[in-house]
């Protein structure tokens, strides 16, 4: 004899588990935690070694580096002076939360003001595991095209804000950043959208005040 | 590319499940699967024949139920199913900007199939 038992369970409720157990934890530390994902290359090292020394004085900061392989990542961002720890995933395409504990229990967490998580390199995978963070931030460089937001909806869906980096490149390259910004919106009208070029230093400005406003709300 | 290891989940809670509801051999696994979960169908199928080619859950069939995406108009409110998922204007207001997804991001186990043993 057969018979169908209705189950209706999350494939991913084991990570979700712990992604609430970290949230949880950054809520009692009022630590703002903000998970980067972009595809390879689009900037994510760049803007955070640009953020980490601008933003020196005012917060406390450590980071959070997700790899395949190679901890070039985490010094490049040790040398700005911030705690740095390194994730390699040995070909995971993707961070969870249980590195994610894992990755805290070697920081110093005390008296931190923000924590940043930079994920693998990927615009499809990262999407889907939550990691306790308070936002998600993604980061999409104008030599990738305009249409990027349309092709990986859910990552753009999910994200509070979306920075369009290396605006320095504009001139050479086909890219709308209206047309970007329209695509991100369809499915995400809330979304913040800060153009800059972290390799110039241009438009971080509206992105340094976001993460103030990120930072107090934590409070 | 992380389909083996949403199977892993899947094959973790079906024998959860198994065991809790006292099935003796499980015939099939219905899963469902958002157009936006960031799961590839044919992947997740694949997946499931590499880890279930020995065990318990050898054989077993998973029935993959792909769920469209489905949004209300950001400016109407009016419920529909968006033919292109790159251009959604609103069949009642041309809208395209700033919809609400109702469904097609989950990625969820819905039922499970299997013999038990007689009363």
């Amino acid at each position: 004899m057969s018979k169908t038992v209705t189950i209706v369970r999350n494939v991913l409720e084991a990570n979700e588990r712990r992604a609430g157990k970290l949230a949880e934890y950054f809520a009692q530390n009022k630590i703002l935690c903000l998970n980067l994902m972009s595809s390879p290359g689009a900037g994510k090292t760049s803007l955070l070694e640009r953020t980490l020394t601008d933003l020196k004085g005012e917060f406390k900061m450590a980071v959070i580096e997700g790899d395949l392989q190679t901890d070039n990542d985490a010094r490049r961002v040790a040398a700005t002076g911030a705690q740095a720890v390194q994730v390699n995933t040995e070909g995971g395409c993707h961070l969870d939360g249980s590195m994610i504990e894992d990755a805290i229990s070697v920081l110093d967490m005390t008296g931190l003001d923000i924590l940043f998580i930079e994920n693998v390199g990927n615009l499809v995978c990262p999407a889907e595991f939550n990691l306790g963070e308070d936002h998600k931030v993604s980061i999409l460089s104008v030599a990738e095209g305009d249409d990027k937001p349309e092709k990986y909806p859910l990552m753009f869906h999910i994200s509070s804000v979306m920075l369009l980096n290396k605006t320095d490149l504009l001139p050479y390259v086909d890219f709308s950043l209206e047309a970007a910004a329209a695509h991100a919106r369809k499915l995400n009208k809330d979304i913040q959208i800060f153009p800059v070029s972290c390799r110039a230093g241009e438009g971080l400005t509206p992105w340094y005040d976001w993460l103030r406003q990120a930072r107090v709300a934590k409070k | 590319m992380h389909e083996l290891s949403l199977i892993q989940s899947i094959i973790d809670i079906v024998r959860e499940e198994r065991v809790k509801h006292g099935m003796e051999r499980v015939v099939r696994v219905r899963v469902v699967n958002g157009a936006l979960s960031g799961a590839v169908s044919d992947a997740l199928a694949f997946g499931w024949e590499c880890l279930t080619q020995d065990g318990e859950l050898k054989g077993v069939v998973l029935d993959i139920v792909d769920q469209p995406l489905k949004v209300a108009c950001g400016s109407c409110g009016r419920e529909f199913v968006p033919e292109d998922r790159h251009c959604m204007p609103c069949p009642a207001c041309e809208e395209i900007l700033g919809h609400d997804i109702l469904s097609g991001k989950e990625l969820y186990i819905d039922e499970i199939e299997a013999d038990t043993p007689e009363d």
